[in-house]
């Protein structure tokens, strides 16, 4: 056995955009085992959920506990409020959240994207590819007047209507993007220097991604059928749209960086299908209720399941909001795909998690 | 080799790189942007100041019952909710103009903070004085009733 070094990477470091701590042992450049701390970013927004605010303005609160996910997390909330308030939203709601959700994916792909690139020492891709998502930005402002706090989703419904011309523009971007996507898979499966650093690192099985609970595109590249978009049809109906399962097999960060592409193509199916059949009616289901009981609600964003909790009391404030981010179910298996990578990898294995952990620590 | 050749391609392209001050990036019109108030068609029902989330706007009252709309462009989230909330069409609505940055001059952090304490307290001293008045008008026209002292903390605890 060799000698071995702990190198700490993070919690600020230059190839990581995240509050996340990593400690490595490594034995000749070899990881042999790792350490994770993520809860940095503390922020008590659970608590000031049940204390400062009304459960009507928590939908813009939970918004802010990321940026990148900002309409998973206000849709997820409203419609857990919803539950607790025993309405529904009305269907052309329901279709204008889908809308933003697929589109805020194909952002934060996007960006996952670049940012393993840049990590990988291929800085061209990155700009690349930021150029590439950049529409995508446009059209989130177009559709909700900000290009990050959508606060698009409010319980009961949605805040804005999709304006005719909107969906037009969206609709020839997206035209536009589809030879860019194309280019980039090419880009992504067939790059040498790119598959040096990404085929074959950070992998899991499948077994150890079900051992783990690993969800997400992360599952998925490892061969787990696990989507939150294909298990609910109670709140939005997702199958009614076009969506289908993306798989791969492998588990590296060549797999993670195929199935985020792939999604794309689903997302961009989704939105075309959601703007060619949008239904006509009202967009907020009203109500006086106060929130009762408790309910739950899964969703499927953009790194994997979002899990809320709610539960009221008949008044204005609810008593308890539990959030559990994609990025928490991961840290589990996040350590554990370390093991056996060169300690240079690490840092395009890191990026291909997609680690979110503003969602994790909120 | 086909990146390669891309590559060298790209040196006799035209950058993508836009002239940002001079042409203008994409805004759409109906951008979330600064909120405005119409105090001719106000009904003072402060509805858009309870439904604001982070309470970027507030009420002050004086001694005579007028009210007075305060704003503050570096709290609001550009949420519009209250103009969702408001039942007096264009009473409060939103403009596609974005807020500006705040000079150290303004104090809009604890200049704000204090404004909105001294707002509440306004409305509180005001129901208080009311509350004085209609137990004293009352006292005249029945005498020999006891008046409740007019407890501030109460009222002002009401008033949150
Ligand atoms: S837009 Fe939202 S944050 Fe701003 S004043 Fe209105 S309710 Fe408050
Ligand atoms: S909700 Fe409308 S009418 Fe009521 S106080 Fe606010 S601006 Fe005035």
């Amino acid at each position: 056995m060799g000698k071995q070094y702990e190198i700490p990477l993070g919690a600020q470091h230059i190839s990581l955009l995240e509050p996340l701590h990593f400690k490595f042992t490594t034995e000749n450049e070899k990881i042999i085992s790792t350490d994770a701390n993520v809860y940095y970013v503390h922020r008590g927004i659970e608590e000031a959920c049940c204390t400062k605010f009304k459960f009507r303005q928590v939908s813009f609160v939970v918004g802010r506990v990321c940026g990148l996910c900002s309409i998973s997390h206000s849709t997820a909330y409203s419609q857990v409020a919803e539950k607790l308030v025993n309405i529904e939203a009305p269907l052309r709601a329901k279709y204008l959240r889908m809308l933003v959700i697929e589109l805020d994916r194909i952002h934060s792909h996007l960006l996952c994207l670049s940012h393993v690139a840049e990590n990988a020492g291929f800085e061209a891709l990155f700009m690349k590819t930021m150029q590439y998502r950049e529409f995508s930005m446009e059209m989130l402002e177009a559709v909700c007047g900000n290009r990050i706090q959508y606060d698009f989703s409010i319980v009961g419904g949605v805040a804005r209507d999709l304006k005719a011309e909107v969906a037009g523009m969206i609709l020839q971007r997206l035209k536009t993007f589809l030879p860019q996507l194309d280019e980039l898979v090419d880009i992504f499966q067939n790059n040498w220097t790119l598959s040096l650093k990404n085929k074959g690192a950070g992998a899991i099985t499948r077994e150890a991604a079900m051992r783990l609970n690993v969800v997400g595109p992360f599952a998925r590249a490892a061969g787990l059928a696990i989507d939150v978009r294909n298990e609910t049809e109670d709140l939005l109906p997702w199958k009614e749209v076009g969506f289908e399962m993306v798989t791969d097999t492998t588990g590296d960060v060549y797999a993670r960086n195929m199935v985020r592409l792939r999604e794309l193509y689903i997302s961009i199916r989704i939105i075309r299908n959601i703007i060619a059949s949008l239904p006509e009616s009202a967009l907020v289901t009203e109500t006086k209720a106060f929130p009762d009981g408790e309910a739950v609600v899964r969703l499927e964003a953009p790194r994997g399941e979002l899990f809320y909790y709610a539960k009221g009391n008949k008044t204005q404030m609810l008593e308890r909001l539990k959030i559990k981010a994609p990025t928490f179910s991961n840290v589990a298996a996040m350590v554990e795909a370390f093991t056996g990578n060169e300690y240079g990898s690490a840092p395009a294995i890191i990026a291909s998690y997609d680690p979110c952990l503003s969602c994790t620590s909120r | 080799m086909k990146t390669f050749f891309k590559a060298i391609g790209n040196l006799f392209r035209k950058p993508v790189t836009i002239a940002y001050p001079e042409v203008k990036t994409y805004i759409p019109n109906d951008y979330r942007g600064l909120i405005g108030f119409d105090e001719n068609l106000c009904i003072w029902c402060r509805r858009c100041e309870m439904v604001c989330p982070p309470g970027a706007i507030v009420f002050s009252q004086d001694m005579k019952g007028k009210q007075t709309y305060h704003f503050n462009r570096a709290v609001c989230i550009y949420c519009a909710e209250c103009v969702r909330a408001c039942p007096k069409e264009g009473a409060i609505y939103q403009t596609n103009e974005p807020a500006g940055f705040a000079l150290k001059e303004e104090n809009i952090n604890n200049g704000w903070n204090s404004l909105f304490d001294e707002a509440i307290k306004s409305r509180a001293a005001y129901a208080a004085e009311k509350k004085r008045l209609a137990a004293e008008k009352a006292q005249t026209e029945k005498p020999g009733k006891s008046i409740a002292p007019g407890d501030e903390a109460a009222s002002a605890e009401n008033e949150k």
